[in-house]
Formats: C-alpha cells, structure tokens, sequence
C-alpha cells in the first residue's frame, strides 16, 4: 500500500529521528512510503492564533500534496487531529474542497492508530529492557480517541513494563504558542506533569506528539532531572533510540 | 457601572504572572484541585449505580438547554406571565446598573437597611454589594465563602467555591481580626468551628434582614418558580426569613418544566461536586400565602440581560447553555495554575475566558482567548456540551478580523505563513534555525536561553536539535 507520510514541522526541524523512526516502523511492515515534498505545516499555529485565512490556505496546500495516496501517516496526535477535525470545518462551505477536506480526514491517520487499527501490527522492531511512563497529549485522546493504541504497541514490546504515572491525561502545559506567550503558567502546568512523572518512577517518559515531549524534556532537565528519558513513541517502537 | 469599567481582564497577563509565583494561593489550590477532580469522577462514575448513562443524560440535558435558548423570548413569556399570576413581581434589567437601582428601589420602598445574600454570580457582574452600601443598605454574603470574601474585602475566585484561594491560615487571620478575638493555632479539624463562628454571627443577621437577595439555578417556566441548588442552609434562610425576596437571574436560566428540572439535577451537583443530590433543593414560587406561615411577603425577581441577548442566535450562542456547575474551570490546567482573580473578572476559567470578553467588550479581554492549552479537558466535562476551546478559537478569529492582535504578532504570522507555503525558502530557513539552534546548545544538547522565545526558557530548556533537518536528511538518503 502507497502513503504519504507527513512528518510534521516539529519532527523537521527539532527531531529528525522521529520521521525516519516512522519511516522504519512503516517500510518495516511492507508499506511503500513516500514523503510527499513541498509539506512545510499543517497550519495549527495559524489557527490557534486565530489566522482563519491562513489556516485556510494552509489546509488547501496540505489537501493538494496529501490526497493522492491511500493513507496520510502522520507522527502526531495534534497534527492528526488539525487535518481530521479541523480541515473539515474550515473547508465546510467550500463547494470543492468541503469534499477533498473529509475524503483527506477519512484517510490521515496517527501513527500510532494506523500501525494498529489500518497495519494490526502486533510486533513491532523495537526492544526496550526498563520500565516507560506514557502521557496522553491532549488532542490525540480527546481529539481521536487515541489511549489503547499506543499502549498496546507498547505491550508488545519484550523486557518492558508499563508504569502508568497519576493523571496521565492531564494537559503538559505546551498548547503551542501557549508555552510561549504564557511562559511562566506553562511552566506551572508542566511542573506537574513533571511529579506525576516522578511517581511513576518510569526510565522514560513516552509521548506521540513533540511539542509536550520538548516541553516535558524542557521542563525535567531545568528541574535538575538529567535521568528520566523522554522519547516519542515512534523512536520506542522502531528501536531507534537516542543515545 | 458598565460590566467592562470593573473589569482588570486586560490585565491577565500580569495578574496571572503574580498569582502563579503566590505561594499560599498555590497552596490552597493544590489542595482543592484532586477534591474536584475526583469527587465529580466518582459522582459521575455513580450514574451507573442508578441506571442511568452520562453520555445520554447529557444529550438530554444539552438538548433542554438548546430548546430554551433557541426560543428564548418564548420562554421568558410564559415565566413572566406563572410567576406574575403566583404573586412575585417581575423586573427586567438590561445591565449591571439596572440592576442596583432595581433593588435599591425596592429596599427603599420597603424600608430596609439590611440585605442577607444567598450565592448570586449577577450581583457580582452589577457590583450590587457596593452599590447598595453606596445607598446606606448593609448587604450581608452568607454564603461561608462569600462571607469571608465580603470580610476580606475580595471577590469570589469560583463560581461555587468563592473562597477557594484562601487557606485555613488566612481564614483564622481573618476572623480573628474580623470578629475581635485572639489569633488561635488551628488545623483542618477545626474548619467546624470557625464555621460555627460564621454561624453565630450570620443568624444575628439572618433575623434582622428585611431584605433577602438570592440568584437562581433554574427559573421554571411551567410554575414560574426559581429553583436554588444549595449546600449550606442559608438559601433557605435568606428566601424565608426576610420580608422581602429579590431574586436576580440570568434571562438564560430557563427551563420548561419541572420534569426538565429534574434531568438537570441528575448532572448540576454530580458536574459540580460530585454529589447525587445537594444538600438542599427549594423551588420558590410566589410570596407567602394566606394560610401559610412562612416566606416572604413580596418576591420580586429581577431578569437580567447584561449581554446574554446578544449572544442568542450568535456563533456564542451554545454558552448560553451553561449551567453555572464550575465542572470547566475544575479540570482547567490554566485555572489551577492561577486560581480565578487572574482572569479579572465575575467568571473565571474557560466560561471565563468566553463569557468576560463576550460581557465586557472583546477588546478588554484580549489575552483571556488565549489562555487556554486548547486541552479540551473543559469540554470533555461540560454537562450541556459546551465546545469551550472551539468558542475561545472563534474569539480569536474575531479578534484577527478586527486587527485586535498586536502588530507584532500579526507581522510575524504573516510572514511565517508566508513561508510555509513557499517550501523552497522554507526549507532554506529551516536548515539555517536548526543549525542555529544546535550553535546555541550547551554540551549536554540543551538550550538554556533563546532570545527569540523568552516565555519558553524563563522556566524549561529547549532540547537542541541535531543540527540537520528531517527533510535535509532525507533528500540525502535518498541520493546515496
């Protein structure tokens, strides 16, 4: 099967080992992979400042290079959710593209959600020997419903242990340009997540979306925590992790 | 007062900054935040133990809610003509000002010159207390935690927990200094006794009240009743004791019947504090009858607009629905970062963020919008199926058409945008900013300072990227 994999403007510029990891994952499981050029943002940022125009423009931009394949894959419950949720709605009174926004939605999956409901991918390349935390980002869990997914690709995983830490689907804090504008409540918000990380007492922290993973990384090393592994799920389960 | 002249909503940004660096309001807060949390859950959770099912319940109580604000003036119509014909009075008030002469009138044509006051969130937006005492009418909040409000001189932070900022030390300061007596040691088994001291002081007031001043949950349209959803005990007094009962409610407080009334209750407490049913539920209609030998003589109930017509029919239109359980602002990342006086205004967290703006102007509360993780937590648990995030998103967009955003900030969407649909320069940039950003790592890959994005590094690091991007790197893979 031919698809599009979106890596994302995060994985782009902050952690490039995200997208091969998917990459890995993917072509691993016998999908043919192509990464569709000219992809720059799906447009969150423009909508969350409030740019309807610009979010517009930037769905239709995403719709023309991504709707060519069987499936979009994308490493990231936020950008997922931007392209299945959002799309539609701002696209839902333009008689031509009301259509290719759903048709796009219908077919763009998290990757974690695709390996298991599209792939039912039951073994995964990976190999983790410790115990690993996983925080539901926000829009994955409340935007897609994404919660038994990545844990049971997680399960698969021999010599590792899941440790669910306390309030695992509260919010990190991130929200985008939230962390940047309100810096000092984000940081609030993500000094809690950082204790319920704590009690888990996991060796690492897992995540599906960068932006909390960067703000939680951020956040437990400038509290003095240089142990605690923050990884995405993507690098656990293709075993290609940082060192 | 115009609802945006008491307004410190423009002042987020800096009142936020100060509440989260407040140790005893972090305090009181990280205490609070878990009883909240996981007294709605297990109410909630308890729903099955009866037979019945949140999603369903909440379809039903978001469909009763969407049929009284879809015909609003309707539904006014035929409450105004029920509670007319049980004997109450009914006023109109188009805002906060109406609102004070309403019941400064009213005090004055019946000779009072105390009012005892049951929760109301109305005289809040009106600023009734201040206005009343302006008038030499002395207005009593006996409400536990509205009374140590009124003492200290604040405005609630909650919409149900009005004192939930304050910890047990201030509230023993307080009283202490307020009630004349010696400072005592106290700890959290001696809640009961500075409660009986509120006690003791409030029933002088409960007997010497002429006037007592209540909101309503839920006014009934089918018997022109108001409906009061209360824990404490002083509802009642207030709506009986006195002479006289003004009630002051939203226009959007309606519901049809008394059947619907019910299905509400299945979710206000459980959203609100977990309960099944709170302690007491009075549904007051009229004034006190013939043979009857309690209530108040004359019922007055004052309706409020102070900005809710507006939204009917509007792309707000759904936070009509709102049922005041406070559920939003419980499980709000934000709200338990700064407690409620940040956002400046009556009502704060997520309905906050939506309704202060939509009340007092949009360009008085610019960053309210935005202070929000989009986590959607608050929606998730809105028992009338408010989408808070999508309501915030929408008051941004607005404030984009209106060019309300700074100048700054609108240059560099722009030019961001600009870039990302011209993926040649982008990838030129970006290549440059990961290079860049690795330059300004530290050995161990961490960022400590960026000039460029303050507000993240004051408190985190940035975890420094490799130095090439993925799409660099890939067009190299697939060269070789």
């Amino acid at each position: 099967m031919r698809l599009a994999l979106f890596v994302t403007c995060l994985v782009d510029l902050m952690r490039p080992e995200v997208g091969f990891a998917s990459l890995r994952l993917l072509e691993g499981a016998g999908c043919d992979v192509v990464v569709p050029p000219g992809q720059t943002c799906c447009g969150q940022p423009a909508f969350g400042a409030g740019n309807r125009v610009l979010a517009t423009d930037l769905a239709r931009q995403a719709i023309a290079q991504l709707e060519d394949y069987e499936y979009v894959v994308i490493p990231s419950g936020s950008c997922t959710d931007q392209i299945r949720n959002v799309y539609p709605q701002l696209l839902a009174d333009d008689p031509i593209w009301a259509a290719r926004a759903q048709a796009l939605a219908a077919r763009s999956y998290e990757l974690s959600c695709f390996l298991v409901e599209v792939l039912k991918l039951e073994q995964v390349p990976g190999a983790l020997a410790g115990s690993v935390t996983y925080h539901d980002s926000c829009k994955g869990l409340r935007g897609l419903g994404i919660k038994a997914q990545p844990r049971n690709l997680l399960a698969s995983m021999r010599g590792m242990t899941l440790s669910e830490m306390p309030d695992c689907e509260e919010c990190c804090g991130f929200g985008g340009a939230f962390a940047v504008r309100f810096g000092e409540v984000s940081t609030a918000i993500v000094d809690r997540k950082c204790e319920s990380i704590a009690a888990a007492g996991a060796d690492a922290v897992v995540g599906a979306d960068l932006g909390c993973l960067l703000n939680i990384e951020g956040r437990l090393r400038r509290r003095g925590d240089q142990r605690t592994q923050v990884l995405h799920l993507a690098e656990v389960l293709a075993g290609t992790l940082p060192k | 007062m115009s609802a945006a002249g008491h307004s410190q909503a423009m002042f987020f940004q800096a009142r936020a900054t100060a509440q989260v660096r407040n140790k005893d309001l972090q305090k009181a807060l990280e205490k609070a935040k878990p009883l909240f949390v996981g007294k709605r859950a297990k109410g909630i959770a308890a729903l099955a133990d009866d037979g019945l099912d949140f999603a369903q319940l909440r379809a039903a109580c978001t469909e009763i809610r969407r049929r009284v604000v879809d015909d609003l003036d309707v539904w006014l119509e035929i409450f105004e003509e029920r509670a007319r014909a049980s004997g109450a009075e009914v006023l109109w008030a188009r805002d906060g000002d109406e609102i004070c002469r309403h019941v400064i009138d009213i005090a004055r044509r019946n000779g009072v010159s105390k009012a005892v006051k049951s929760k109301s969130m109305l005289s809040e937006e009106a600023q009734l207390n201040e206005a009343l005492s302006a008038a030499g009418i002395e207005p009593v909040e006996t409400d536990l935690g509205e009374y140590i409000v009124q003492l200290a001189g604040e405005t609630p932070s909650h919409i149900i927990a009005p004192a939930v900022h304050k910890t047990l030390a201030e509230v023993e300061a307080l009283f202490a200094e307020r009630h004349g007596r010696a400072l005592q040691e106290r700890t959290s088994v001696d809640i009961p006794l500075l409660t009986a001291e509120a006690r003791a002081v409030l029933r002088q007031h409960f007997l010497s009240a002429e006037m007592g001043i209540s909101g309503a949950n839920f006014l009934i349209a089918e018997s022109g009743s108001a409906a009061l959803v209360t824990n404490e005990g002083n509802g009642r007094m207030v709506t009986t004791l006195p002479k006289v009962h003004v009630v002051i409610t939203g226009i959007e407080k309606i519901v049809p019947t008394l059947e619907d009334f019910a299905t509400l209750m299945r979710l206000l407490p459980r959203s609100a504090t977990g309960q099944s049913i709170s302690n007491y539920v009075s549904l007051l209609t009229g004034t006190r009858g013939v043979d009857e030998t309690e209530g108040p003589e004359k019922t007055v109930f004052i309706l409020v607009d102070n900005g809710r017509a507006a939204l009917a029919g509007s792309d707000f239109a759904d936070m009509l629905r709102c049922i005041r359980c406070g559920a939003c602002m419980n499980h709000c990342p934000v709200y338990f970062s700064l407690g409620g006086h940040a956002y400046g205004w009556v009502y704060p967290g997520p309905m906050g963020a939506v309704l202060t703006p939509l009340y007092t102007g949009i360009e008085n509360a610019l960053d309210l919008p935005h202070a929000s993780t989009g986590c959607n937590q608050c929606g998730a648990v809105c028992p009338v199926n408010i989408p808070l995030p999508s309501l915030m998103h929408r008051l941004r967009e607005i404030q984009n058409e209106r060019a309300l955003r700074p100048l700054s900030e609108r240059i560099a969407l722009r030019a961001w945008g600009w870039l990302a649909q011209h993926p040649g320069m982008y990838r030129w940039l970006t290549r440059r900013v990961a290079r860049y950003l690795r330059w300004l790592a530290d050995d161990s890959g961490r960022i400590r300072v960026l000039g460029l994005a303050p507000g993240w590094t004051a408190g985190r690091d940035l975890p420094a990227p490799p130095g090439k991007t993925f799409h660099e790197l890939y067009a190299a893979r697939k060269r070789a």
